[in-house]
């Protein structure tokens, strides 16, 4: 039986990676992509815990199932976010678009 | 003979999961980005499954796969002709924030087996007693939470409807809604 550490690893390391990506990515969809990938990592590490350290409680699923909502709605939002820059900008560059730039 | 069985379908869940997601954050072709995404959600929820989170294993598949994943190549696809694939899709900061990634990494795992972890050791219930669990938590206990994310999911809808709709008019035909992303 794999432990509790390896799955947080594992989640650790998606979490990295999402992490990376979000920073260095200058496409605006593709950094959406990472931000589902680092939610992804949350959403391991609850139901690790939940396995390994409090199988009878509930509290876990319901925040998986909250985090998915989120996460949905990041999609929709974002996505809207990022289609309507697009019209306004004609790229969705995000080295391109430092209107807000001081 | 069963704990070897779980031990190379945790690795092969690993490499599937890992491997592709290096894949999303590297590639310059972002459509192939987007499909490297599914077998990196598929291995998440192997993982599930392997943590005997049935339910989630579904929705999973479902709600990622099927619906923000499909979404996401959706907005893709229609913005692919921006970027070229053959232009680099990273930013100046690749090294350094994979160096800052790459130790939080390290630092992360040493502690993570260092910690005296107090397991236990009994099973969750099977998938059915689990799902009714959850059921019934979500309309008695729990009834606000999940209230208050259909309520959240719903203002998102609207507000990405609304958000999407209010583009600025064709110069040729400034309506009387003109005014609306002037700002």
């Amino acid at each position: 039986m794999i432990g509790l550490p390896y799955y947080l690893v594992v989640g650790s390391i998606l979490f990295g990676i999402g992490a990376f990506g979000t920073v260095t990515r200058r496409n605006a969809i593709a950094v959406l992509l990472s931000v589902e990938l680092m939610l992804n990592a949350a959403n391991l590490n609850f139901l690790a815990f939940w396995r390994f350290l409090t199988p009878a409680a509930m509290e876990p699923h319901l925040f998986v199932l909250i985090g998915l909502t989120v996460a949905a709605a990041e999609a929709a939002i974002g996505l809207a976010i990022v289609l309507n820059v697009y019209r306004e900008y004609g790229t969705v560059n995000l080295d391109q678009i430092a209107e807000l730039r001081g | 003979m069963t704990a070897h069985l779980g031990t190379i379908a945790f690795v092969s869940l690993t490499a599937l999961t890992i491997l592709p997601a290096i894949m999303v954050v590297s590639t310059r072709n972002l459509v192939h980005a987007g499909f490297w995404m599914l077998p990196c959600l598929i291995g998440v929820a192997g993982f599930y499954a392997l943590l005997e989170a049935h339910f989630f294993v579904v929705v999973q598949i479902l709600i990622y796969i099927g619906a923000i994943l499909v979404l996401i190549m959706f907005a893709l696809m229609l913005t692919r002709d921006v970027m070229d694939p053959k232009e680099r899709q990273t930013n100046a900061m690749g090294v350094w924030a994979g160096v800052i990634c790459g130790l939080g990494l390290l630092a992360s795992a040493h502690m993570l087996f260092r910690h005296p972890w107090v397991g236990v050791t009994s099973h969750p219930g099977d998938a059915h007693a689990q799902t009714v669990a959850l059921g019934k938590a979500l309309v008695t206990r729990y009834a606000l939470p999940f209230e208050a994310a259909s309520v959240l999911l719903l203002a998102a809808l609207i507000a990405a409807i609304v958000i999407a709709k209010s583009m600025r008019p064709p110069a040729a035909s400034v309506g009387c809604d003109g005014e609306v992303s002037g700002g």
